[in-house]
């Protein structure tokens, strides 16, 4: 993990896989606050508590996200407190902007037009995105420019050595990020000689992965399907540190701690035939 | 007819529930209880055929379940009838199957734009919000754009949005046209006061019903805009005792939905109990 951790370099556009508090890669954000690998930008369709730990400890200069938040659980709390006192710079991002300039990245592409935006203020607060006219129909359309992370890192429940890696659901932009980023670091529930004998097809295939490490309960207190669920006692004791203004102090514990434990499994990961 | 005892969360649940018809595909967002509640909840009666566009799993789902803080993902995922990628249902599934989706403003105007961003001044924030999602997109495209808002005050029905990231109704169609917006408007809002639509003129927002135990006078002190007032205006239906039954007993036993309902102190001590119950149920 140390050695994994180490190929994210200051500076970097980190994308972090998986869905605000669903298969995070908790484990690994704990080694780069640990690190101490700073001047991030975070790239994160919905950003949940492991984006709120780096941005809590002062490691993200900029975001590029469309949610940032614990669900019912509610606020995430340093990136409120820090985003409202104007301490982070956000790059005002939506499902569209994500999305499309992905998709624009993807086909090697500078932009792509898509739909969004209009009427709203969303043009005004990002002035680098700008419009473009269908030639054909003359309709108007946002031309949501390409997204390209340094670094992506996603947590997986299986994978084998060579980096081949099984999502089993939840699939966010895990397979995108993974294609466009200059290096990719899997981590998984379990190596496996190949998802194949477990019945499973990798969703993102080794020529994409730098690093492939093996972290048990890696994504806890988030979910990993079909391991265990979120754990929602742990994701309140967050909240109510954060409350009490324990931030430094939870974040010291949990630096400390090598891996989460984990209370339950959901069910095993069947054997295939 | 008897008179069924029902809380004001499980009459929002009706409400969206009666939105959704059979053989709809259904979205919803994140941390959306009452939203998902109601959904269940057509689909355990009117709308069996309902299909649900899920963002905790990213799947599309046909059945059913029990609301729950920790097992709802694995539930999506175990009876999914599709996997997607989140850029598939961004670029795909949203625009082309254009499904229902509620959304909870944390601001709304007259005309049923909405913000979700920030309150206060956008370089300068009182309070910065979790963020906007899909709503800037969907808004400016979807025919079915719907809105909740589960405490209705003036903190949240305003004269002048702080930044709006949701398009609402633009009734001049040349203006329309010239934004490049194709979506009607929100088609409906229901709050914990009574039920709207945007059928006012220029598109104003327009009470059709008020909930039991609430005065018209009462909803328009707590709008910070006057109202239209539908010619026909009435009480909401009230949930039926078999639609309360279901939201207390099957749908929804741990009394999730009330997270929205709920402020403060009283949120956060449903919110303990309710991750004590499900730890005890594991």
């Amino acid at each position: 993990m140390p050695a994994a951790a180490a190929l994210v370099r200051p500076g970097d556009t980190l994308a972090l896989g998986g869905m605000t508090l669903y298969r995070r890669p908790m484990a690994f954000v704990r080694e780069l606050l640990r690190q101490g690998t700073g001047d991030l930008t975070l790239l994160a369709m919905t950003a949940g508590l492991e984006g709120d730990l780096l941005v809590g400890a002062g490691r993200v200069r900029r975001l590029r996200t469309c949610y940032f938040g614990l669900e019912v659980f509610g606020l995430a709390p340093m990136f409120t407190q820090l985003a409202s006192q104007g301490q982070i710079e956000i790059i005002e991002e939506t499902e569209a902007s994500l999305a499309w300039g992905l998709r624009a990245a993807l086909a090697g592409l500078g932009f792509l037009p898509g739909p969004g935006w209009l009427g709203t203020d969303l043009p005004a607060v990002r002035p680098d995105v700008k419009l473009v006219q269908d030639p054909y129909s003359g309709q108007r359309y946002m031309a949501y420019p390409a997204l390209r992370p340094d670094v992506a890192v996603i947590h997986v429940p299986v994978a084998d050595r060579q980096g081949n890696a099984a999502l089993i659901g939840n699939l966010g932009i895990d397979r995108e990020i993974a294609l466009l980023a200059g290096r990719t670091i899997v981590t998984a529930e379990r190596l496996v000689d190949s998802p194949a004998d477990f019945g499973y097809q990798a969703d993102i295939g080794y020529m994409s992965v730098s690093a492939v490490v093996e972290a048990p309960g890696g994504a806890a207190p988030t979910s990993c399907y079909p391991y265990y669920p979120l754990d929602a006692a742990a994701i309140m004791e967050y909240v109510q540190a954060c409350q009490r203004g324990e931030f430094q102090q939870y974040l010291e514990e949990v630096v400390k701690r090598q891996t989460s434990s984990v209370k339950r499994q959901v069910s095993n990961v069947k054997r295939g035939t | 007819m008897e008179l069924t005892d029902y809380t004001v969360d499980e009459l929002i649940c009706t409400c969206i529930a009666h939105q959704v018809a059979d053989g709809d595909l259904v979205a919803q967002g994140l941390a959306t209880p009452l939203v998902l509640a109601g959904y269940m909840l057509a689909k355990r009666t009117h709308a069996p055929g309902l299909f649900f566009a899920s963002a905790v799993g990213n799947t599309v789902c046909d059945g059913w379940s029990p609301l729950s803080l920790t097992t709802m993902e694995a539930f999506w995922l175990g009876r999914a009838v599709r996997f997607l990628t989140f850029t598939e249902i961004i670029c795909e599934l949203l625009p082309i199957g254009q499904p229902k989706e509620f959304f909870r403003p944390a601001q709304v105007d007259a005309y049923g734009h909405t913000n979700n961003v920030v309150f206060g001044d956008y370089r300068r924030p009182r309070l910065r919000l979790p963020g906007a999602g899909g709503i800037p997109d969907v808004t400016t495209y979807s025919p079915r754009v719907y809105l909740y808002v589960p405490r209705h005050g003036r903190a949240t029905f305003v004269p002048k949005l702080d930044f709006r990231s949701g398009v609402g109704v633009i009734a001049d169609e040349t203006e329309r046209r010239k934004l490049g917006v194709t979506s009607p408007g929100p088609r409906y809002l229901v709050s914990d006061l009574g039920t709207f639509d945007f059928a006012g003129s220029g598109g104003r927002m327009r009470l059709l019903t008020y909930h039991r135990d609430v005065t018209i006078e009462h909803i328009q002190a707590r709008t910070g805009f006057p109202l239209a007032i539908a010619p026909d205006v009435h009480e909401t239906s009230p949930p039926t005792a078999e639609e309360v039954r279901l939201l207390r007993e099957e749908i929804d036993p741990l009394g999730i939905r009330q997270l929205e309902t709920l402020g403060g102190m009283a949120r956060w001590q449903k919110l303990q109990e309710i991750i004590n119950q499900e730890i005890r149920n594991q």
